[in-house]
C-alpha cells in the first residue's frame, strides 16, 4: 500500500541553484507535490537528467538520481528501467537537451514506448550557457549566437512526439499550480513513454517568452485546457470554442455569435489527428492547447511479451553462440 | 521552504515584490503584505526587489512568528497581483524598528 507522503519527503538538503524567479522553481514544487500525492516511496523513484538548467532536478528531488551526459538521459533512463522495471523513472531535460543534443534519443525513447515519464522544460533558450537560441526559439530570436535574429523555424515538440509514435503527449506551464500537478499525475499513471512539455520562463535570457500563457489573468484567453470527453471551450466565460476541420486538418474558432458549447468539437484523447491539430495552432487568433492532448496506450516495451521474449529466453550459451556463429569474413588482399 | 514578509514592510508596503512574483502569491493588508506559504515557489525573485528589505527566506533563524503571521493573513487578506501606490509616508517608516504594534489586521484592497 502506498504511504502517506508529503512534498518534504522529496526535498533534499541541497541549496536550489537556479536564478531567482526561474520557472524551474515552480515546476520543482509541482513535481514534489505530485510525487507525494502518488505516494511511491522515494527509494522507488528515480530522476535522470542530461545537461542544462533543468538537469539539476536530481539534486533537488530526494529520490535516486542520475545527472548524466548531454542529451543522453533518455538512453540512461532506458537502462535504468530495463534493469529495474518496478522503479518509477522520470527523465527531465530542457529544449536543448531533449530536442537538439538529445533529439535522437528522445525520438527513440518515445517510439520504443518504455514506461518513462519525460518532462521537457521548454524555455526556448539555452539558459545554462548564457542565452543562445535553441531548437524551440521563435524566428527572429536575438541571442549571442544569433545577434541579427535567428532564421531557423522552431521545432514543435508535441508534434514531433506525435510523429515519433508517442502514446502520451501533454502540455502545461511552469506556474500553473492548478494544472501542472494534474498533468504530471496523468503522465506518471500512463504505462509507456509519456512526454510532458512544460512551458517554462527563463527570467534572465528569455523573459516572458510564453507571456500570456502562464499568468492567471491572460491565460484564459490565450490557452485552452483540454479535457477528454469535454467540448473544446476557452475564455473567461468559456464562450469561445474550437472546431476540428477535417478538410484542412486544422483547428478553427467556432462561428462568432454561435453557441460555442454546441458547436465545439468534443476532445478525444485517442484521436491522433485531433491531437496534431491541437498541437499546431500557430494562428495568433487561436489559443495554445494545454492538458493531455493525446493518450492512447498500447503495450509498453517492458510488458510486451512478444518483444521481450527474444531477450529473456536467451541463455549465456545461446548468447555466446550468437556472437560466434561465424557470421564474419575476412577480405583477402 | 517559503519566503516570508517581516516587520520592515509594515507601513512601508512598497509593493515592488508584487510586480515580479511569477505566481502572484502576495496578499494585501491595509499597511503590510504577506506571502502565501503554500503558493510561494521559493524562487527568491522578490527578495532583492524590496527597498525595505522586508522579505526573507523562512530558513533564517528567528522568523517563526513571521512565518505564522504570513500563513494566517494570506488566508484572510485579498490577493494582490498589480503594484499599487506605496503609502505617502512610507519613506518615514523605512528604518523604524518595533513596528509590529503598527500592524493593521484590516484587509487591503487587493487586485
Amino acid at each position: 500500500m502506498n504511504q502517506v507522503l508529503t512534498p518534504k519527503d522529496f526535498t533534499t538538503n541541497q541549496e536550489v541553484r537556479w536564478c531567482p524567479g526561474c520557472g524551474d522553481y515552480a515546476i520543482l514544487k509541482s513535481v514534489r507535490s505530485t510525487l507525494a500525492k502518488i505516494g511511491r516511496p522515494p527509494h522507488e523513484v528515480v530522476f535522470v537528467s542530461g545537461i542544462g538548467c533543468a538537469a539539476r532536478f536530481p539534486y533537488y528531488v530526494d529520490s535516486y538520481g542520475f545527472h548524466t551526459i548531454h542529451g543522453r538521459a533518455p538512453a540512461v533512463a532506458t537502462g535504468v528501467k530495463l534493469a529495474n522495471p518496478d522503479l518509477d523513472v522520470w527523465v527531465v531535460g530542457g529544449d536543448g537537451d531533449f530536442l537538439s543534443i538529445g533529439g535522437n534519443h528522445l525520438l527513440h525513447a518515445l517510439r520504443r514506448n518504455m514506461d518513462l515519464n519525460l518532462l521537457l522544460l521548454n524555455n526556448a533558450i539555452y539558459g545554462l550557457t548564457k542565452g543562445q537560441y535553441s531548437p524551440t526559439s521563435s524566428v527572429g530570436t536575438r541571442s549571442p549566437s544569433t545577434p541579427g535574429g535567428s532564421v531557423d523555424r522552431p521545432v514543435n515538440a508535441a508534434l514531433m512526439a506525435l510523429g515519433a509514435g508517442a502514446r502520451f503527449v501533454a502540455r502545461s506551464a511552469d506556474t500553473l499550480q492548478d494544472h501542472l500537478p494534474e498533468v504530471l499525475t496523468r503522465a506518471q499513471a500512463h504505462k509507456g513513454a509519456s512526454l510532458v512539455e512544460i512551458f517554462q520562463n527563463c527570467i534572465v535570457y528569455n523573459d516572458a517568452v510564453w507571456a500570456g500563457m502562464a499568468t492567471k489573468a491572460e491565460s484564459v484567453d490565450k490557452t485552452i485546457r483540454v479535457a477528454d470527453g469535454e467540448p473544446l471551450l476557452f475564455g473567461k466565460e468559456r464562450d469561445k470554442g474550437l472546431v476540428f476541420d477535417s478538410n484542412s486538418g486544422r483547428m478553427q474558432l467556432t462561428e462568432e455569435g454561435g453557441d460555442a458549447e454546441k458547436l465545439a468539437t468534443i476532445h478525444d484523447e485517442t484521436n491522433w489527428a485531433l491531437a496534431c491539430a491541437l498541437s499546431r495552432m500557430d494562428d495568433s487568433s487561436l489559443p495554445t492547447s494545454l492538458g493531455v492532448l493525446y493518450c492512447d496506450p498500447v503495450s509498453d516495451y517492458g510488458s510486451d511479451q512478444e518483444a521481450s521474449n527474444g531477450f529473456s529466453t536467451l541463455s549465456r550459451d545461446d548468447l555466446h553462440g550468437l556472437l560466434h556463429d561465424g557470421g564474419t569474413w575476412e577480405v583477402e588482399g | 521552504m517559503t519566503y516570508v514578509v517581516i516587520e520592515n514592510c509594515i507601513r512601508c508596503k512598497y509593493q515592488d515584490c508584487v510586480e515580479v512574483c511569477p505566481v502572484d502569491c502576495f496578499y494585501e493588508g491595509e499597511n503590510m503584505l504577506v506571502i502565501h506559504p503554500d503558493e510561494c515557489i521559493d524562487c527568491g525573485v522578490c527578495e532583492p526587489e524590496c527597498p525595505a528589505e522586508a522579505i526573507r527566506p523562512d530558513s533564517e533563524d528567528g522568523l517563526e512568528s513571521w512565518v505564522k503571521l504570513n500563513a494566517k493573513f494570506s488566508e484572510i487578506w485579498p490577493n494582490i497581483t498589480a503594484k499599487g501606490d506605496a503609502p505617502l509616508d512610507a519613506d518615514n517608516w523605512m528604518d523604524k524598528h518595533g513596528k509590529l504594534s503598527e500592524l493593521s489586521e484590516a484587509p487591503g484592497i487587493g487586485g
